[in-house]
């Protein structure tokens, strides 16, 4: 399966679910910004829940199918749409060849995931297909899509996947009567955001700590896939040492020497020497993900064990939702 | 070459997330923190418990990440992935307190302190009040060790540069400092390994790639090694510019 990129869109990378092992040699996570719905989209195509997926921010793309293609999408950037109509999210979707497929805008959140059986076909680098334009690694060329790029799909499809084709296949848009149902693995209000209380929570001022946990910070425009600064109450230190640099990760709540955050996301380095207010529970980074600038969110406060056993029960959810995938095509 | 460390007796553990646990073994930057964090570093690599990913070694610090599903389902005793691994890894001290750490030996990084490459070399010298050759010599005579890598891939931070070297950022960072640079910023000394914006004042640039994801190691030093900057000229430069295999001998 191949598709051909017509309008690329705002910053659209390939991504997997990053890169794990070179972190001790400065090499960040990478991978997708909301986790949750690059995972969702290969979920509903019977896809290995690591396969690349192309993540696009906004709308404003285009690419058009060069070959018959079974594809899932999952996120809040856009909505897929034909020209005979909308395409449903988090389902597995038939599309013939030829068939230019468009991004709208939706304006609930800011990425989409685009997911095709087997995976898009980049090369794995350093154990991963996820783009790092910093250092020019991962992705198709190290670099975010360009029209005209054409992506290919590893041959490869999981006995799924293979069924889901037969299944669907037709001589028009296809899809199935059902779709997966992310918003239940996602708390309710999306703008409330769970943290655990970092390392050097304790140099803040109590009047700081207390703004920190009851005002809303709006995400600024200086925010990308790195990082996204906050603007808000600013946040006073009463202990001034200097943090010597240490590991920092997605997720990490950093205070600068002004008294304003920045919150790390996918792209951030894996060291830093500014205090760690927080850190954001790994269950909420998929909402980060979606952040847009000028969005306001709050920050809520819950134990290290909580965060642990929200990750673990999540991530049972996700296993047992491929289940539920193959056990319908058996 | 293997020497004895010990891994001492401060030995702080905190959550850096639900995936992370971090060691802290002193609270200053000196060569006996940066020993125990490289020895205990091999020491965690060489016995990984269930679901252990991988290391990010600092100045006083080492994190360790793994899966906390793997880490869960483990017979590892603990009711949560905090207790399981934070009692392995004191199990782990507490147990081998002496470890034989293996030291790389001293990395030879070629430098073309070259006019052309470094283009902030008189401001260097007017500022330390030394001639260009006094500076390229102090650059080039000290033996420095890596205290860490961060920032970006395969960035090193050196320890060990002349004080007299010392020079403030430029006022006006770079947009485009070019991969290889080498630089000074306060007392710090560093190569960078990407074409990246820049506020280093920039003296020379080796030919070497610091960061190549097509090695197995890419990144051409880590957190232990010692390094030496050894002066070439430009012909010598274009010479192992053009060898694509001049960074493998390292």
């Amino acid at each position: 399966m191949r598709i051909r990129i017509i309008k690329p869109g705002i910053f659209t990378t390939v991504q997997d679910r990053g890169r794990q092992l070179y972190l001790s040699q400065a090499v960040p996570v990478s991978g997708c910004m909301d986790r949750l719905s690059g995972r969702m989209a290969n979920l509903a195509l019977g896809n290995d829940d690591n396969a690349a997926v192309i993540e696009f921010t906004y709308a404003n793309a285009e690419f058009v199918a060069e070959t018959d293609l079974l594809i899932a999408y999952a996120g809040d950037g856009a909505i897929l749409s034909l020209a005979i109509g909308d395409i449903p999210a988090e389902r597995p979707v038939f599309i013939p060849t030829g068939t230019v497929v468009k991004l709208k805008n939706d304006p609930l959140g800011s990425r989409t995931y685009l997911a095709i059986a087997g995976g898009w076909d980049v090369p794995e680098v350093l154990g991963s297909r996820s783009t790092y334009v910093t250092a020019a690694i991962g992705g198709l060329h190290g670099r975010q899509l360009q029209a005209g790029d054409e992506l290919s799909s590893i041959e490869k499809l999981t006995p799924t996947s293979k069924r889901i084709l037969t299944h669907l296949q037709s001589d028009t848009p296809n899809y199935t009567d059902w779709s997966l149902a992310r918003q239940l693995l996602l708390p309710a209000n999306r703008k409330t955001i769970r943290v655990v209380m970092g390392n050097e929570s304790s140099w803040f001022d109590d009047s700081s700590m207390n703004d920190f946990l009851t005002t809303p910070y709006t995400l600024s425009l200086r925010s990308n896939r790195m990082g996204y600064h906050l603007e808000g109450a600013v946040i006073n230190r009463t202990v001034k040492d200097e943090l010597l640099s240490t590991a920092v990760t997605p997720g990490t709540v950093q205070v600068t020497n002004s008294g304003s955050m920045v919150l790390l996301m996918a792209d951030c380095q894996t060291t830093g020497g500014y205090p760690r207010i927080a850190q954001v529970a790994a269950v909420d980074m998929p909402l980060c993900g979606q952040l847009k600038p000028g969005d306001k969110i709050n920050f809520k406060e819950i134990t290290c064990h909580e965060a642990e056993m929200l990750y673990i029960q999540h991530e049972k959810q996700l296993l047992q939702l491929a289940n539920t995938v193959k056990e319908k095509f058996l | 070459m293997q020497t004895q460390a010990t891994v001492g007796q401060y030995f702080n553990v905190y959550a850096l997330s639900e995936q992370a646990i971090t060691i802290e073994f002193g609270q200053e930057i000196n060569e006996d923190t940066l020993q125990k964090v490289t020895a205990f570093n091999q020491l965690i690599i060489q016995n990984p418990f269930p679901g252990f990913y991988t290391t990010v070694p600092a100045y006083t610090t080492l994190t360790v990440f793994f899966d906390p599903l793997q880490v869960i389902q483990s017979d590892l005793p603990g009711t949560d992935c905090f207790d399981k691994v934070s009692a392995y890894l004191t199990g782990l001290k507490n147990n081998r307190q002496d470890i034989l750490i293996t030291h790389p030996g001293t990395i030879t990084i070629p430098v073309c302190y070259d006019g052309l490459f470094g283009p902030d070399i008189e401001e260097v010298a007017s500022h330390t009040k030394l001639t260009p050759q006094e500076v390229i010599s102090l650059h080039s005579k000290a033996i420095y060790k890596v205290y860490m890598i961060g920032f970006v891939p395969g960035f090193a931070y050196l320890g060990g540069m002349a004080e007299a070297l010392a020079t403030p950022r430029r006022a006006t960072p770079r947009n485009a400092v070019p991969a290889g640079s080498v630089g000074i910023a306060g007392m710090q000394t560093g190569v960078y390994p990407l074409e990246t914006p820049g506020g280093w004042q920039i003296i020379g640039r080796t030919p070497l790639k610091m960061f190549n994801a097509d090695r197995p190691q890419p990144a051409l030093l880590k957190a232990g090694d010692q390094v030496v900057f050894k002066p070439i000229d430009k012909s010598e430069f274009d010479h192992l510019a053009n060898n694509p295999n001049a960074d493998k001998d390292h």
